[in-house]
């Protein structure tokens, strides 16, 4: 059982020593069998940096003074009320919607709203940054394996033999091998959100951002969407994930952070924010999602 | 068992005449749809230039009624000093009048494309060129060809206007044996179940296409 737990951590692409290896990992790698790396504790590196982010819509301001840091392997879950920008925050993150104020730096990118973002900075981000929608947005015209090779063919150039085989690994770890040849249709809510985390990390990115994944699922399909999340994180992936799951935030992810009214209210580790809130207002959201 | 007679005894000629109906009509197809697919493009381009041009070049061919744009590059041309077969005014005359309606109809099954799928294109890390190419063109085609075949059988039928310019398409045949043997109410009916023999089929087949497409689609 052990063993294939190891092996099922060590084979999400991207994540292992060959490259986008985060220094991050080393305190878990060194606890592993023949791992070579001294147990040294290491100041892990800052994927995500925001500082002062805003957004508005017009006149509609949606996002204010939002400041952020995510370092290498942490998974932070960022909920909320409806409304109060989750989204919009992730959106900006891999710049979907540009920010109107503010810097973002993300894997060593920095985007900042005084400066229109180049076309090369925005390919770099979009490599760098895996994106998990809400409504999957599988292309309905391809098959599950075409989605999830031909971004691999054409974002980074990989020839269709090795974007296939990497990509039937890919389905293989999200247990969806056997769908490699169909249309995604054809597959359950619940598979083609899997499939959209392998088409994200086809592509090895330092980080994947989730928006609600799971809230479009009957709840037995969204276990199934969670339990390859919660692998991906102990495989040492860095994840932001927008959830309502409660459960996810409190026990999946080191961080959380609540959101209202476009502004952070709470943030920190998981475990104080969850059960030891200390905003008002937090209280209540959470005392609300809990008598759900 | 005389109108079968008469019908036998013409139909080369009115096959000859139905076979220069569909070289017109795939040539104007051939020609008019993939350039109807650019200015469905061109019409939402950021270029001024290209926007403004798309937009003149589609206005014009569905402003004007067929007839005159047939009249136009055949009678017309000539006197700006490029002259053209009959054929061959036919055939650019009805690719502009093609390009000018299926750019509408192809926007519109551009425009039916999820948004998703277009931020998905970007959030993969695709160009807007590889996005269009691969995602967004694909799925718009599917959405209008319903449609497009629809207004390629029209096509067909408005080739009968090619018997303004003198083409021996299938009506001028048609007329031509009814001017020879006064017998023009049994050759233009015989003209109509021609046009009927590919039109009746290709409109089962319009419909079956959209059966099947709805059904693959999310
Ligand atoms: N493209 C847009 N144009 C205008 N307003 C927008 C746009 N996108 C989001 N908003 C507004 O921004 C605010 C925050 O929206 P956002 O989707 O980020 O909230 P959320 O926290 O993700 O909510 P939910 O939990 O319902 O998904 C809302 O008031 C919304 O109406
Ligand atoms: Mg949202």
């Amino acid at each position: 059982m052990d063993q294939l737990q190891h092996q099922n951590r060590v084979t999400f692409p991207g994540l292992d020593s060959d490259q986008g290896s985060v220094r991050g990992q080393v305190e878990r790698k060194s606890s592993m069998a023949n791992q070579t790396v001294k147990p040294k504790i290491v100041e892990r590196d800052e994927i995500v940096r925001v500082s002062n982010l805003g957004k508005s819509f017009g006149t509609h301001k949606v996002l204010e003074g939002i400041n952020l840091t995510v370092r290498s392997g942490e998974v932070l879950a960022i909920i909320g009320p409806s409304g109060s920008g989750k989204s919009t925050l992730l959106r900006c993150l891999n710049q979907l919607e540009p920010q109107t104020e503010g810097i973002i730096t993300l894997a060593g990118i920095t985007l900042d709203a005084a400066k229109p973002a180049s076309k090369k900075q925005l390919n770099d981000l979009r490599r760098a940054a895996g994106m998990v929608f809400q409504s999957f947005n599988l292309f309905p015209h391809l098959t599950v394996l075409q989605n999830v090779s031909l971004p691999q063919q054409r974002v980074l150039g990989r020839t269709k033999a090795d974007a296939d085989t990497r990509s039937r690994a890919l389905l293989e770890r999200v247990g969806l091998a056997n769908k490699a040849d169909h249309y995604p249709v054809r597959c359950s809510g619940g598979q083609q959100q899997r499939i959209a985390i392998a088409r994200a990390l086809a592509l090895d990115p330092k980080i994947m951002l989730f928006d609600e994944p799971t809230s479009a699922l009957d709840p037995e399909l969204g276990l199934e969407v969670l339990a390859v999340m919660k692998e991906l994180a102990e495989a040492g992936m860095t994840m932001i994930v927008v959830t309502h799951e409660m459960h996810f935030a409190e026990t999946v992810s080191n961080r959380v952070m609540i959101m209202a009214d476009g502004r952070v209210l709470e943030e920190g580790p998981s475990a104080s924010v969850m059960r030891d809130p200390q905003t008002e207002r937090a209280k209540r959201f959470l005392q609300a999602v809990r008598n759900r | 068992m005389d109108l079968i007679n008469f019908w036998l005894e013409n139909l080369p000629t009115m096959i000859d005449g139905l076979i220069v109906s569909l070289q017109v009509t795939g040539a104007a197809l051939v020609v008019g749809i993939p350039l109807g697919l650019l200015l469905a493009l061109g019409v939402q381009a950021k270029t001024k230039a290209v926007r403004f041009s798309s937009m003149a070049f589609v206005e014009i061919g569905r402003g004007a009624p067929a007839l005159i744009m047939l009249q136009f590059a055949y009678f017309g041309l000539p006197q700006a000093g490029i002259s053209l077969s009959s054929f061959a005014a036919a055939a650019v005359a009805l690719a502009w009048t093609t390009s000018a309606y299926t750019s509408e109809i192809i926007r519109a099954g551009l425009e039916a494309v999820p948004h998703g799928q277009q931020e998905a294109a970007v959030a993969v890390g695709f160009t807007r060129i590889d996005a269009l190419r691969f995602i967004i063109v694909p799925q718009g085609l599917r959405v209008a060809a319903p449609a497009l075949l629809g207004f390629s059988i029209l096509m067909l039928q408005a080739t009968s206007l090619c018997f303004a310019i003198a083409l021996p398409e299938l009506l001028s045949q048609a007329y031509m044996i009814g001017t020879n043997t006064f017998q023009y109410l049994p050759i233009l009916l015989f003209a109509g179940l021609l046009y009927a023999s590919i039109c009746v089929p290709a409109t089962i087949a319009v419909s079956l296409l959209e059966r099947s497409l709805s059904k693959h689609s999310a």
